[in-house]
């Protein structure tokens, strides 16, 4: 299988991203990118350039010129993605292997520093033969030793290094530069969201030189990228300002002078924010000024994106009653998750959703989570099993004193903490006891096992469930606080990520969420929406047809003034 | 007034000892460790393990005595280096110098606002007491120091989004940058915050006149023919601010500090903003720095106001 620059048949390309390249997420929205796109005449521009490899705006004719205002929370620790900086922020100055399309909603993956790439028949070889007359900002030229250096500090950090991401490489064997332009990733069993990771915007080529100079230690340079924007200044917790890169081996991009990335902390701001002018676009909104720019369509566009955070409450299963699967799978279908939703829209859309996320090709439909135990709106069969599984666990008369962690985040600990206290009383008479916790300190209460049930917003990278599994639900996963073991889906989560064909992983997800259901780690209130918002002089970045939430790269945008 | 001085100053300096440790001691009494935030970077995808976490601690200069840690603090404020933020490693000195312009910009004029309105209307009010127009003021008054100050912001903001597109800037503006986009951030929150304080400010004015307006000299003054509003203004109402300027003093050295609720209401970055941030963080280093200046601030702003008394009190003398 491959994917190579300029096919010589209309429409290849897009065959080759849903055949190969993509072969997870293409494959699974495809179809229904395709249906979008064969809707959107002028769509037709942006895929010609994708077949060649190269990002182009999804409306034609753009202009040059201007300087795009994102409102967001742009803090970062540091200045190094690997270690775990924020690609919010730093990734528009830097280039992946591979890319999410702008130009689709971000539904394939295109090339980005490489042109074309080859995928072993046994999935265990992804050779990319890299894009040629590249340059870093500082006039380095880019090659694979580039890329090897960057690869290889994510999958075997030197001494002192800290690489976030490891763990979802560890399947990555050795990377290697086959020569100057080519580079081979070898895999010790095959991952089918390989390409997905090399997509992730944190995954981004540095230079060799930069990171030799710096003894792979990025924290507090600003390193050059190959980028379509760079440097040009930095305020802390105030803003970013990163000016068009003249030199962009995409000659055509970026349409912006600049980018400014503006700090603004709260939601409402952000929103009045795109309201008032003052910004082009913010990626997540509060619900009420969303509301009021959804409603000016003249001059505002509005969409609601599912993201890869969620809202749950996490059980301490090594403790108490919740050590016993049945009281964890009566809370699970005695609680209401859609009174907890109700309870929770004026501060946050939250989706009825299962274990895989929307966004990710393998979640389950909407009308079909509705209909399922647990998720159902109607509890009275729910209510009836749960209560039955609390008897049979001796439990029948409920359960007293569950100490009950909470963020001291208002919305946290004055509406969704009370509202699932609440219905634990009044449907298992399940006591709990609220105990308000700094956010800054819940995570030590969390890694210490101190808490019953705690009310929590994990978030993933990816929507992957090997990701999110491996993360949070396996045996002794890092962020598996609860102590949660299943050893069915452990197993699960190892066959999913050796599936080699679609129907086979979807298959094994269903199985690994219907095994998620039975004995539940956590109660999930759902994943989020963000609430995106733009000017509609904003052109270039496909968001009414977004297929998931990514504050990434925008440097196909152009303001229509 | 030499020797008052030198007492005032002795006192401030032990006062400022004094709150240097004990922000540096509640920092390391409360629960919450910076390295607690840092540890979950990047979403906490990565835990870091105990000896990563040995290095960073190290590297934050936390694995040392706590005597050794609050020594070298002290031993860097008084060479005026303020230190790095924890979090994000920017020089302290440097957040203050572009968050503290604007911060009290909004201070001052919150402080100018509430003397505009406050002495008059409060003058008003006390030499027309429990007339329909003192009534009429009080019942004002009252109901402007009931509204909390970021519940106005939240309106005038509220007001600007709905009916005229507007808000302040979100970025921070300079006055000598751009003195309209800076009055555009600073006028909403003085505004907020000067019409609760102008509230106060009237009422202790009001009951500041009517005491002196019986007073003996002012019954003198009265008898020597002088006109009532020379009477007010020169012999009532420069006595009866003394009371008003401890209150102002007082006010402007808590928000020259930062209004946490109206920066957040009008998503000022100054500097009140910059402290909640750095609570969230467990920032040691910005808290403790902040708070320092903070208490900078009240003692200097309070030493002016005492010395301020003899130049409107020719009675008060200091010896």
């Amino acid at each position: 299988m491959e994917y190579r620059d300029k096919p010589s048949v209309t429409g290849g390309a897009q065959a080759a991203f849903l055949g190969s390249a993509v072969r997870r997420r293409g494959v699974l929205t495809g179809a229904a990118a395709l249906a979008s796109l064969a809707t959107m005449a002028p769509v037709a521009f942006a895929q010609e350039a994708s077949r060649a490899g190269l990002q182009r705006p999804s409306e034609p004719f753009p202009k040059r010129g201007g300087s795009l205002r994102i409102g967001f929370g742009v803090t970062t620790a540091h200045f190094d993605l690997t270690q775990g900086g924020s690609a919010s922020a730093l990734c528009h100055m830097y280039n992946g292997l591979v890319r999410y399309n702008l130009s689709d909603g971000l539904r394939t993956i295109v090339p980005d520093l490489s042109s074309a790439w080859e995928i072993s028949s046994d999935q265990l070889q992804y050779t990319f033969m890299l894009r040629s007359g590249v340059k870093f900002h500082d006039g380095v030229v880019f090659s694979a030793d580039d890329v090897v250096a960057s690869f290889q500090r994510i999958i075997a950090p030197p001494e002192g290094i800290v690489s976030v991401n490891k763990g979802i490489f560890s399947a990555v064997d050795k990377v290697e530069a086959l020569d100057s332009m080519t580079v081979r990733f070898t895999l010790k069993a095959p991952r089918a969201y390989f390409m997905d990771l090399l997509a992730d915007p944190a995954n981004i080529v540095y230079s060799k030189k930069v990171l030799d100079e710096n003894k792979g230690d990025l924290k507090k340079v600003i390193a050059p990228g190959t980028g379509a924007f760079q440097f040009k200044e930095h305020r802390p917790a105030e803003r970013w300002i990163m000016e068009r890169n003249p030199n962009y081996w995409d000659a055509e991009l970026p349409y912006l002078d600049q980018i400014e990335l503006i700090h603004v902390p709260a939601w409402t701001d952000r929103g009045t924010g795109v309201l008032s002018g003052q910004l082009d676009m913010s990626w997540n909104i509060s619900r009420e000024t969303w509301d009021e720019g959804a409603k000016r369509k003249a001059q505002f566009g509005a969409n609601r994106l599912g993201n890869y955070g969620c809202y749950a409450v996490m059980f301490n299963t090594k403790r108490g009653p919740l050590a016993d699967p049945r009281v964890r799978r009566a809370i699970h279908l005695a609680v209401s998750r859609q009174d907890m939703i109700t309870a929770f829209e004026t501060q946050e859309m939250i989706n009825l959703t299962r274990w895989i996320p929307y966004g990710n090709p393998l979640a389950t439909p909407s009308d079909e989570i509705s209909r399922l135990p647990g998720y159902r709106m109607n509890k009275k069969d729910d209510i009836a099993e749960a209560k039955k599984l609390m008897a049979e666990a001796g439990y029948a008369n409920g359960i007293k004193g569950l100490d009950f962690c909470v963020a001291s985040v208002a919305a946290h600990a004055e509406i969704l903490g009370p509202a699932f206290q609440d219905q634990l009383k009044q449907t298992l008479n399940i006591d709990c006891n609220i105990r308000i916790t700094e956010r800054a300190l819940q995570i030590e209460d969390e890694q210490k096992g101190n808490f019953d049930i705690v009310l929590d917003t994990p978030g993933h990278t990816m929507g992957d469930l090997a990701v999110i599994g491996n993360a949070v639900f396996r045996t002794g996963a890092s962020r598996n606080y609860g102590g949660y073991s299943n050893a069915t889906l452990d197993g699960l989560l190892t066959q999913y990520e050796a599936a080699t064909t679609l129907d086979e992983r979807a298959q094994v997800a269903s199985q690994a969420q219907d095994a998620l259901d039975a004995d539940p780690p956590w109660f999930l209130v759902g994943y989020t929406f963000h609430l995106l918002m733009w000017r509609n002089a904003l052109k270039g970045l496909a968001f009414d047809y977004r297929a998931f939430s990514q504050w990434g790269r925008v440097e196909t945008a152009w303001i229509d003034s | 007034m030499t020797r008052y001085l030198a007492t005032r100053f002795a006192g401030a300096i032990v006062t400022l000892f004094g709150i240097t440790l004990l922000i540096f001691m509640a920092m390391r009494v409360l629960p919450g460790d910076p390295l607690a935030q840092i540890s979950s970077e990047g979403q906490g995808q990565y835990r870091l393990s105990p000896a990563e976490l040995q290095k960073a601690r190290a590297s934050l200069g936390l694995d040392r005595p706590l005597y050794a840690q609050y020594g070298s603090w002290l031993a860097d404020i008084a060479r005026g280096d303020l230190g790095r933020s924890f979090w994000r490693g920017e020089p302290i000195s440097e957040l203050i110098m572009r968050r503290a312009p604007i911060t009290a910009e909004i201070g001052i004029l919150a402080v100018i606002l509430s003397w505009l309105i406050g002495v008059p209307v409060g003058a008003y009010s006390a030499i027309n007491h429990n007339r329909r127009g003192d009534l009429i003021v009080r019942g004002i008054l009252t109901f402007l120091t009931a509204v909390p100050s970021f519940w106005l912001g939240l309106t005038l903001v509220l007001v600007g989004i709905l009916y005229f597109s507007w808000r302040p800037p979100l970025t921070i503006i300079y006055f000598w940058d751009d003195w309209r986009g800076n009055l555009q951030i600073v006028t909403g929150p003085a505004i907020a915050l000067g019409l609760g304080l102008g509230a106060v400010t009237a009422r202790l004015t009001r009951s500041s006149v009517l005491e002196i307006l019986f007073d003996d000299h002012v019954r003198t003054a009265r008898s020597k023919g002088l006109s009532e509003r020379v009477v007010v203004t020169r012999h009532v109402l420069r006595l009866a601010l003394l009371p008003v300027v401890t209150l102002s003093g007082l006010a402007l050295g808590g928000l020259l500090g930062g209004s946490v609720a109206v920066e957040r209401a009008f998503g000022v970055p100054g500097l009140g903003l910059a402290l909640v941030q750095a609570l969230n963080e467990r920032d040691w280093m910005v808290i403790q720095n902040l708070v320092f200046l903070y208490g900078v601030l009240y003692t200097v702003i309070n030493l002016i106001v005492d010395v301020s008394y003899a130049w409107l009190d020719p009675r008060i003398r200091y010896g």
